[in-house]
């Protein structure tokens, strides 16, 4: 009760109440105060109706009266459902009063805390500041562009703006990375010019570095992205694995522009743009030995088709006469009569040209049929060649006949048995490579296995890395904008001590709820226990009884006997029963005894007093008035 | 704020006391700051022949003043503030002298440098004056009579070269008039708004 008691006060002393120091809880507030507080909650709550009422009490009774069916009114439009009326303020009762002002203390508009209770999001908090700059900004009076000032110029002249254009630069690589030729190392050192002077504008300076740089990060983030998704799964090593891409690369490039020329020989696209292909071609392929051939083959193709080299000459003539300048028609006609000739000329050489050119393809068609023809030849050379030795070895060794069949023969048989001993041989060394080759392929796969798990393990681990890199980034966010939210917080009441005493009251209800649950079990269990003996007492006296009444009827004794069972068992049930009878009244007088100490805390014999002196005063003034309008 | 590879290992190279002594390094930032000023005539690079520059190779100074100039750029992008960047230079391994010297330097050009990156970019053209003529139409060749106004309105626009000002005409019926205006209260209004909230 002192803690909501300090609570209050120190909310109505926030709303401007005096209260003095030595009231420390709501039981010594005495009318006044409690009229002023009251008052002073509705000012801030509501300024229209706080206005009317005055919070000092006036000392005429009827006046009183009225202040506090006002205040009882105001009261109750706020919404406060408990009862109240012109008695709660003039004779107070602790209990009402309490609640009264903590409804109030609860509608008390968080004014002060508004502000502060702006979320501080990023989003909200960018909000705000385009809000401020737009405000700045419409604050501005619109200048024609001759007179702007600077600020004036940010805001106003966004229209001049140039554009973001970037070019390349060059600039200096890591000159102490060993893979840079010394060539390039020197023209950094001597010829590369500085940066600044490369381009003529800060303005297409600054876009270029930004360029460049944004694109040299994407590049390092693109390849690890691509390392990691398709780089990792193919286990090469990442200068390898640059490579074969490049390999691809390039292969694919080259397929492209084959398939293109190809397209353009088969149209008879004028030669000029093949010739660039060509050349292009040849200086792609310089690299690669079997391409080379490939290009060597096309550029023999080229010099085959006749159909080309005209065009192209007098293409080549056509652009030479038109960027020649124009002359008199004198030197014009010279001009033409030479032409005409050298027309001729070519015309002729043409002629002699293809004339010589079929003749030499087919001398070349000649050459290879015969070329064809001694191939053939030389071979039914060597095989006849090859049965003459045979046949010759065979008559030499006629006149020895059957010494060398013998011979043969032995040689045969031994040639047999060297070719079964090797076959055995080769046999055992089969199967011990066979053997090997399986044991490798095992292990082949075992390491394959482990190192798919390797790859696995890794993947997983740049998962989490990312994970956490992203979870930190993220706190540290979160830190900065709550580290901005609390800097901004008002710090004037402690909420530390709030809390404490707040987790406190917790615990301790923890454990009473502990205490009370562990009454009700006892409550429970002992209740059983009553209702288990009470039961068992009923049913041992109803066998006693029975067993003695059927000896009664025959002993005197056990007539004795019986009677004296029944009054015992008579006696104890009355002594249990005020037994009962004591716990009730015990009960009863704890509840009314609580039942007193409210009603004396509500003073109900001061107010009681209060009221009388207050009816009687009323009284007087009643007969003063009338008496007074009476006289007039 | 990242940067790339290259112009990390510039700036370090920069922060390296025994490459380039604090003569060196104030020489170096100046001209990087130079190079980006708006003032035409000053895109001076260091003079390779400075006593400053005795020591270093060529291509070593102009790594570092590249790098050091992409990192004022997207110092100034990001609108760094001075934790952020002191935390960034000692990341590069600066030590505290040359980062006050580097923030006092950046301090002072800090405003032309927004200005010139705020000056990138592109808007549509800037409405500065408009004039406008009421016409009353009669009739045209495929109505006999048409009587109804019409405007004929000219926005003048704001251009780079004030010799040459361009202007927006056209004509327009009264709804659409109305229409227009109708937008651009909206418009104003929208703004109005936005600045309260």
């Amino acid at each position: 009760m002192e803690e909501v008691d300090r609570i209050l006060i120190h909310t109505l002393r926030t709303c401007g109440t005096e209260i003095p120091e030595e009231v420390q809880s709501v039981r010594h507030f005495n009318t006044e105060l409690i009229v002023e507080a009251v008052v002073r909650c509705l000012r801030v709550i509501n300024p229209s109706v706080g206005a009317n009422l005055s919070h000092i009490l006036p000392p005429g009774m009827s006046a009183r009266f009225r202040i506090g069916t006002s205040l009882a009114q105001a009261c109750q439009d706020l919404g406060y459902t408990g009862e109240v009326g012109y008695q709660t303020f003039l004779y107070s009762s602790e209990p009402d009063i309490r609640a009264l002002l903590i409804f109030l203390a609860e509608k008390l508009p968080r004014h002060s805390q508004e502000d502060a209770d702006q979320p501080a999001g990023k989003s909200a908090v960018l909000q705000r500041e385009i809000a401020t700059k737009i405000k700045q900004q419409l604050c501005l009076p619109w200048l024609p562009p001759s007179c702007r000032t600077a600020a004036a110029k940010r805001s106003q002249s966004l229209c001049l703006l140039h554009r973001f254009h970037a070019q390349p630069l060059s600039l200096a690589g890591d000159s102490s990375s060993k893979s840079i030729p010394p060539d390039r190392k020197e023209y950094w050192e001597r010829y590369l010019p500085s940066v600044s002077t490369q381009l003529p504008h800060a303005y297409s300076l600054a876009a270029s570095l930004l360029e460049r740089n944004t694109s040299d990060l994407s590049a390092v983030q693109e390849w690890e992205a691509e390392w990691k998704s398709q780089g990792l799964a193919s286990r090469l090593s990442p200068e390898e694995y640059r490579s074969r891409k490049r390999q691809r690369l390039q292969k694919r490039i080259q397929d492209q522009l084959h398939k293109f020329s190809q397209q353009f020989t088969e149209n008879h696209i004028p030669g000029s743009s093949t010739q660039d292909l060509v050349d292009m071609l040849k200086a792609f392929t310089v690299e690669g030995g079997v391409d080379q051939n490939k290009g060597s083959r096309f550029t023999h193709a080229q010099k085959f088709t006749h159909q080309q080299d005209p065009q192209v000459l007098t293409e080549q003539m056509q652009r030479a006469a038109e960027s020649l300048p124009k002359k008199d028609t004198q030197d014009a006609e010279a001009e033409q009569q030479e032409l005409s000739s050298l027309q001729q000329q070519i015309e002729d050489m043409e002629r002699d040209i293809q004339g010589l050119s079929e003749t030499t393809k087919q001398l070349r068609l000649t050459i290879a049929q015969v070329e064809e023809e001694t191939g053939k030849l030389q071979q039914h050379c060597d095989e006849k060649e090859k049965v003459v030795k045979v046949k010759k070895r065979a008559v030499e060794l006629l006149p020895d006949a059957e010494n060398n069949l013998a011979k043969l023969q032995a040689m045969v048989d031994g040639s047999t048995q060297r070719m079964t001993n090797l076959e055995g041989q080769w046999e055992s060394h089969r199967a011990r490579l066979m053997d090997e080759y399986r044991e490798m392929k095992r292990l082949q796969q075992e390491k394959e296995d482990e190192s798919s798990r390797w790859m696995k393990d890794v993947r997983d681990l740049y998962d989490k890395i990312r994970a956490a890199a992203d979870e930190a980034r993220r706190k540290e966010e979160l830190y900065k904008q709550l580290v901005s939210e609390y800097e901004s917080l008002p710090k004037d009441v402690s909420r530390a001590a709030y809390t404490q005493r707040i987790l406190e009251i917790v615990s301790n209800i923890k454990k009473q709820k502990e205490d009370i649950t562990k009454i009700l079990s006892d409550t429970k269990d002992l209740q059983k226990e009553i209702n288990n003996l009470t039961g068992k007492v009923d049913r041992t006296f109803v066998v006693t009884d029975e067993l003695v009444f059927k000896d009664a009827k025959k002993d005197e004794p056990v007539r004795k006997v019986y009677k004296y069972l029944a009054a015992l068992h008579e006696n104890c049930s009355h002594l249990i029963q005020t037994i009962e009878d004591t716990g009730t009244i015990l009960r009863e007088i704890r509840d009314l005894e609580e039942q007193i100490e409210t009603e004396a805390a509500k003073k109900t014999l001061s107010n009681l007093q209060k009221i009388l002196e207050d009816y009687k005063a009323i009284k007087q003034e009643n007969a003063l008035l009338l008496g007074r309008m009476r006289q007039t | 704020m990242e940067l790339s590879e290259d112009s990390l290992r510039g700036l370090q190279r920069l922060a390296d006391p025994a490459q380039f002594s604090p003569r060196a390094f104030g020489a170096v930032l100046r001209a990087a700051f130079l190079s980006l000023s708006l003032s035409p005539d000053q895109a001076a690079h260091p003079a390779v022949d400075d006593t400053v520059f005795q020591h270093i190779p060529p291509c070593h100074i102009k790594e570092c003043q590249a790098a050091a100039t992409m990192f004022i750029l997207e110092a100034v992008r990001n609108t760094i503030d001075r934790a952020a960047l002191s935390t960034f230079l000692e990341d590069c391994k600066f030590d505290k002298e040359r980062t006050e010297h580097f923030w006092t330097e950046y301090q002072k050009h800090r405003e032309s440098l927004e200005i010139l990156l705020e000056n990138i970019g592109r808007t549509p053209p800037h409405v500065s004056d408009v004039s406008w003529r009421l016409a009353y139409e009669i009739k045209t060749n495929q109505l006999y009579k048409t009587h109804r106004p019409s405007y004929l309105v000219k926005f003048n626009l704001e251009s780079p070269d004030t010799s040459q000002a361009k202007d927006i005409s056209f004509n327009c019926s009264m709804e659409q008039l109305q229409d227009l205006v109708g937008k651009l209260k909206d418009a104003a209004k929208g703004l109005e708004r936005t600045s309260q909230m």
